[in-house]
C-alpha cells in the first residue's frame, strides 16, 4: 500500500509537470523569430492564432510561406478567438489560420447576439457566403478555404467496420442496433452530436457515456467494446494505429470547419500578391496532412516549425 | 431555481433507467459501504495491534497521512487508465473497481489514525491495574483497552464513512459510478437545477449516514452498557432523586 501510494504520487507529480509544460502563454508575447530569410524585404507581418497543436502547425506553415515570399514575420498565439479577433480587425495581427464555421459562428453571435440562429452549415460554400459579409464588417477578408477540415467525427473499431461493411454513419444506423455512445457530457441533444445522430441518422442511442472528446478514455472504451461509437476530430491521426476508423458524416450534421486564412482587409489590399501564395497552400493542404502533422507533433514530439518545414518541402511550396 | 430542483427530484422518470438517480444512488451506497468495510478489515487489526504494543504507530499514521496528500482523482485516473481498467464491475458500475480501490485508500487514514491513537491514549493506570489483576496481553486488550478506546475508534470509522460517501462523487470524472454523474451531467448541459439536485442528494445522504453511524456508535459503545448496568444495579437509581 505504501509503495502504491508513493508510486501514485510520483505519477501524479509527473502528470502535473506535463500539464504545466503544455500550458503555453496566454499573453500576446512573441513566439516567432523576427529574422527574415526572403530576398527583398517586403515589410513585416504578424501571424496570429490559437495556441493548440494544429493551430501552432498552421501558424508555422503561414510563417514559413510568408518568409519565403520575402516578409519579416512575427507569430503571436493566444488561447481564444476573442483575444486575437479584435487584433486582426484593427490590424495589429495581419493573418490568422482559422476554421470556417467556428469563425462564422463567432462573428455571427458577436454581430447578432448569442441566441442568433446559426448561419454556418455542413456546406462550406454556403458557410463562406454567410461569413464574408460578417467578416467584411469587421475589416477582415476571407481567402478561399482549403478542403482540409477539422470537424467532429465518430469512429468505430476497424474490425467492426470491416465485418459489417461500414463506411458511413448511415451504414451503421441502418443496422438498427441500439448503441452506447462515448462522447463529451454536453453531447446530449446537440445537433452535431447525439441530437443529430438520432434525428438525422436514426440511431437508437440507449446511453451516452460521458468521455471527453478525442481522449484516450473514449478510444479505450470503443476498443474494448464498452461503447460502439466514439467522438473525435477528423484530424485525429492516432486512430489508425489503435485499430479505429472514422465513419463518414454522409448526411452532414457537422458544420464545415475548413481551414481558412482570415486576413486584415487593409493588409491584403496592400499586398495583393499574397492571395496567390495562400491559395496555393490551401489547395495543397488535405485533412490527412493535418492528421499526420498532429501526430508528428503530439506523439513524436517534433517541433511545429520542423513539421511545417517538411510539409512545405514535400509539397514543393518553398 | 429551487422549484426546478424540486420538480427534477420529484419526477419519477429522472430516477429510473441505467443513468437515473436510482442507479447512481445504489452504486454510490454500495461503493461507500464496501470501501469502508475493506478499509476497516485492512486498517483496524493493524492499527489496534500497534496501539496495544505502543509501537510502530507513528510510522503507520504518517504513512497513511501521506495518502491524504495524494489527490484521490490522480489515483483514480491512474487506476482507470492503467492496470485496473474502467470495465463494468458488477453492480458497482463502470470503472467500479478502480473507484473502489481509490476510495479504500482514501478511507484508511482516519480509520488507522483514530484506532491507533484511541488505544494508545487509554489511561495507563487502567492498563496497569488490569495487568496487576493478572490479565494477560490479550485479555487486557479485549477487556480494558478496546472498550475504553471504542468511542475514538468508531469516530474514525464515522469520519471515514462520511468522507468516502462525499468523495465517491469524484468517480464521475472518469465516467464512473455514483451521484457525481448527475452533477457533471447538469454542469455540462447548463442545467444548474440538476447540479444542485445532485449536490442536495449527496448532502442528504451524508446526513443520513452520519445519523445512522451515530446510532450504531451509541449502541456499539461497550462503556455505555457498562454505565447502564451499573445504574440499574445501583439501589439509589431505583428511587432516584426527582
Amino acid at each position: 500500500m505504501r509503495i502504491g501510494r508513493v508510486l501514485g504520487g510520483m505519477v501524479a507529480g509527473a502528470l502535473l509537470l506535463a500539464t504545466a509544460g503544455c500550458g503555453g502563454s496566454d499573453s500576446l508575447e512573441d513566439t516567432g523569430s523576427g529574422d527574415s530569410t526572403g530576398s527583398a524585404d517586403k515589410g513585416s507581418v504578424t501571424v496570429g492564432g490559437q495556441d493548440f497543436t494544429e493551430s501552432q502547425i498552421m501558424a508555422a506553415i503561414y510563417q514559413k510561406v510568408l518568409e519565403n515570399a520575402g516578409y519579416t514575420v512575427q507569430t503571436k498565439l493566444v488561447t481564444t478567438r476573442d483575444v486575437y479577433l479584435p487584433e486582426l480587425s484593427k490590424g495589429s495581427v495581419d493573418i490568422v489560420p482559422d476554421y470556417l464555421a467556428g469563425l462564422t459562428d463567432f462573428l455571427n453571435s458577436e454581430a447578432n447576439g448569442a441566441d442568433a440562429p446559426l448561419v454556418s452549415s455542413h456546406d462550406p460554400d454556403a458557410t463562406l457566403q454567410a461569413l464574408k459579409p460578417l467578416a467584411e464588417a469587421k475589416g477582415i477578408s476571407i481567402l478561399p478555404p482549403s478542403d482540409a477540415t477539422d470537424q467532429n467525427a465518430f469512429f468505430v473499431t476497424k474490425d467492426f467496420a470491416d465485418q459489417n461493411d461500414l463506411t458511413t454513419l448511415s451504414d451503421f444506423a441502418a443496422m438498427h442496433q441500439p448503441i452506447k455512445l462515448g462522447a463529451p457530457p454536453d453531447c446530449e441533444g446537440r445537433s452535431d452530436c447525439a441530437g443529430g445522430l438520432t434525428k438525422t441518422y436514426g440511431f437508437d442511442i440507449k446511453e451516452i457515456v460521458p468521455l471527453d472528446f478525442a481522449s484516450a478514455q473514449v478510444k479505450d472504451a470503443v476498443k474494448k467494446g464498452e461503447v460502439q461509437l466514439g467522438e473525435t476530430g477528423t484530424t485525429d491521426g492516432t486512430l489508425e494505429d489503435l485499430g479505429l476508423v472514422l465513419l463518414d458524416d454522409d448526411k452532414g450534421i457537422q458544420p464545415a470547419q475548413n481551414l481558412t486564412p482570415a486576413v486584415n482587409s487593409d493588409f491584403i489590399d496592400a499586398n495583393p500578391d499574397l492571395e496567390d501564395v495562400f491559395n496555393q497552400l490551401s489547395a495543397a493542404l488535405t485533412t490527412e496532412d493535418l492528421a499526420d502533422m498532429n501526430v508528428q507533433v503530439d506523439l513524436e514530439r517534433k517541433k511545429p516549425e520542423d513539421v511545417a518545414q517538411q510539409f512545405l518541402e514535400d509539397k514543393g511550396l518553398l | 431555481m429551487l422549484g426546478d430542483v424540486f420538480s427534477y427530484l420529484t419526477d419519477g422518470s429522472n430516477w429510473s433507467g441505467s443513468t437515473g438517480i436510482g442507479t447512481f444512488m445504489v452504486q454510490q451506497l454500495l461503493l461507500t459501504v464496501t470501501a469502508l468495510l475493506i478499509a476497516m478489515v485492512l486498517g483496524l487489526p493493524l492499527a489496534l495491534y500497534l496501539g496495544h504494543r505502543h509501537h510502530g504507530g507513528t510510522l503507520a499514521v504518517n504513512v497513511t497521512n501521506v495518502g491524504r496528500a495524494v489527490p484521490v482523482f490522480a489515483v483514480l485516473l491512474v487506476l482507470a487508465l492503467g492496470p485496473v481498467g474502467s470495465e463494468q464491475f458488477g453492480p458497482y458500475g463502470r470503472a467500479g473497481l478502480a473507484t473502489l480501490i481509490a476510495l479504500v485508500l482514501f478511507a484508511l487514514p482516519p480509520i488507522i489514525t483514530n484506532a491507533y491513537v484511541g488505544v494508545v491514549e487509554v489511561d495507563p493506570g487502567a492498563v496497569e491495574a488490569a495487568r496487576g489483576m493478572g490479565m494477560n496481553g490479550a485479555k487486557v486488550f479485549s477487556s480494558v483497552e478496546l472498550p475504553l478506546a471504542m468511542p475514538v475508534v468508531m469516530t474514525g470509522v464515522r469520519v471515514a464513512l462520511v468522507q468516502v460517501w462525499a468523495t465517491a462523487t469524484i468517480a464521475a470524472l472518469v465516467a464512473g459510478p455514483g451521484l457525481g454523474r448527475i452533477i457533471t451531467r447538469g454542469f455540462a448541459n447548463h442545467r444548474t437545477y440538476e447540479v444542485v439536485a445532485g449536490a442536495v442528494l449527496v448532502a442528504l445522504g451524508a446526513l443520513v449516514l452520519e445519523a445512522t453511524m451515530a446510532l450504531v456508535q451509541r449502541y456499539a459503545d461497550p462503556m455505555r452498557r457498562a454505565r447502564v448496568s451499573v445504574t440499574r444495579s445501583s439501589p439509589t437509581a431505583v428511587g432516584g432523586p426527582r
